[in-house]
């Protein structure tokens, strides 16, 4: 509970010095708005990118962060606007992976897997193609956590900010989420040989 | 405690998920278990490639792309305006008309409340209206019991519970044996008709 507490100190509530270019922005001006944008891309497009599993489905998703953060400017004066753009992207990505793509069971891991390249050289390229392929047989909330905590960089504490849970659940599902990737590259190993 | 428990420890140390002493645990049944040193290892290589194969950037263009969508969906018109312009009008026109509709409907009316008997009026017969043609139909009722003979004039009317000792006895209708008792409520268009077949006389 104290650990929840400190999370959203360090990453919910704590707000980021605005500058010229964030009230220039809510002021209506459209370089600012874009010069915003950059700043923030690579995080939205780059972690819905990993929730999403492609590009074209992380584009959408992160088109859809922005506009909406066009339209929540003049809310978002006193809030960190990092953990509102991780907040925003993972629900995004999380509504439209209802519409389309589901997750994929655990018993048809080894199809997916065989659903790789077969001329695709081994080794390390055919390696990181198998984790990220990896990431499709989690759940929604494995998979947020997961690329939140793993591969985004933020502690366990944030995550939970940012996700809305508290710090065990988060534990919980980063574990299993780390235990069924690891299982699944094994099965693709197994295969294989 | 068995492996298959250590095994989410393990997956918790391997991102240092542990705080010192959970770590301190975690790490000393790895120096004694062959197979969760295995399992440590393998994760810690995955989380290795996850983390690299996520560090390598997109495209620049891939963000540009993004970045140019966005500002050209925010130069569009509201799409609510744009699409439906003759809307506004019609809606409003369709509001006046219904708040007009409105105003000339009457007030709907409270449901009407069941009739209490007040007290028991008097029985008397009437010879027109509703109470006329009920007189009719149950005297016709009678004489088709008795094979269609005539009622003569009959005796003094029945007394009945309800009339009895309150007021004059209603007038008789000379040839008739049905009586009606007209019983009064409290609701001035409610009045309940209780029909009389003259037993008295047959015995």
């Amino acid at each position: 509970m104290r650990i929840l507490a400190l999370a959203a100190i360090v990453v919910g509530e704590q707000p980021e010095g605005r500058d010229d270019a964030f009230e220039a922005a809510r002021a209506g001006d459209a370089a600012a708005f874009d010069l915003l944008m950059r700043r923030h891309e690579r995080q939205v497009l780059g972690t819905a990118y990993r929730l999403a599993g492609n590009l074209e489905d992380a584009q959408d998703a992160s088109q859809e962060v922005f506009l909406r953060l066009y339209r929540n400017l003049a809310r978002l004066e006193h809030v960190n606007l990092a953990a509102w753009l991780y907040r925003v992207t993972v629900n995004v990505c999380h509504d439209s992976r209802r519409r389309g793509l589901a997750t994929v069971p655990m018993d048809d891991a080894t199809e997916l897997a065989a659903a790789g390249d077969p001329q695709q050289s081994a080794g390390e390229t055919e390696r990181r193609a198998l984790l990220l392929r990896s990431l499709r047989t989690l759940s929604g909330k494995e998979r947020a956590a997961l690329v939140l905590r793993d591969m985004e960089g933020l502690s366990t504490a944030e995550v939970a900010c940012v996700l809305g849970s508290s710090v065990a659940t988060v534990r919980s599902q980063v574990s299993k989420a780390r235990l069924k990737m690891r299982d699944f590259v094994e099965r693709y190993s197994r295969r294989r040989l | 405690m068995s492996c298959a428990m250590w095994e989410e420890r393990v997956a918790l140390l391997a991102g240092g998920d542990l705080d010192r002493a959970e770590a301190a645990g975690a790490e000393r049944h790895l120096e004694e278990c062959a197979r969760c040193r295995a399992l440590a290892e393998d994760l810690h290589r995955e989380l290795d490639g996850l983390r690299a194969v996520h560090a390598e950037p997109l495209a620049a263009e891939q963000y540009a792309a993004v970045r140019r969508r966005v500002l050209t969906e925010l130069a569009k018109p509201p799409r609510g305006r744009a699409r439906w312009p003759w809307a506004a009008p019609l809606i409003a026109a369709a509001a006046a008309v219904l708040a007009v509709v409105m105003m000339m409907k009457p007030a709907a009316r409270p449901a009407p409340e069941l009739p209490r008997v007040a007290a028991v009026a008097p029985a008397m017969q009437r010879e027109r209206g509703l109470g006329r043609s009920l007189m009719v139909a149950a005297q016709k009722r009678v004489e088709a019991r008795r094979g269609g003979r005539p009622m003569a004039a009959r005796a003094k009317p029945a007394r009945t519970p309800a009339r009895a000792g309150r007021g004059p006895a209603p007038p008789r209708v000379a040839d008739s044996p049905v009586r009606m008792v007209q019983l009064a409520t409290a609701d001035p268009n409610v009045v309940i008709y209780w029909l009389l077949e003259g037993k008295e006389e047959e015995r």
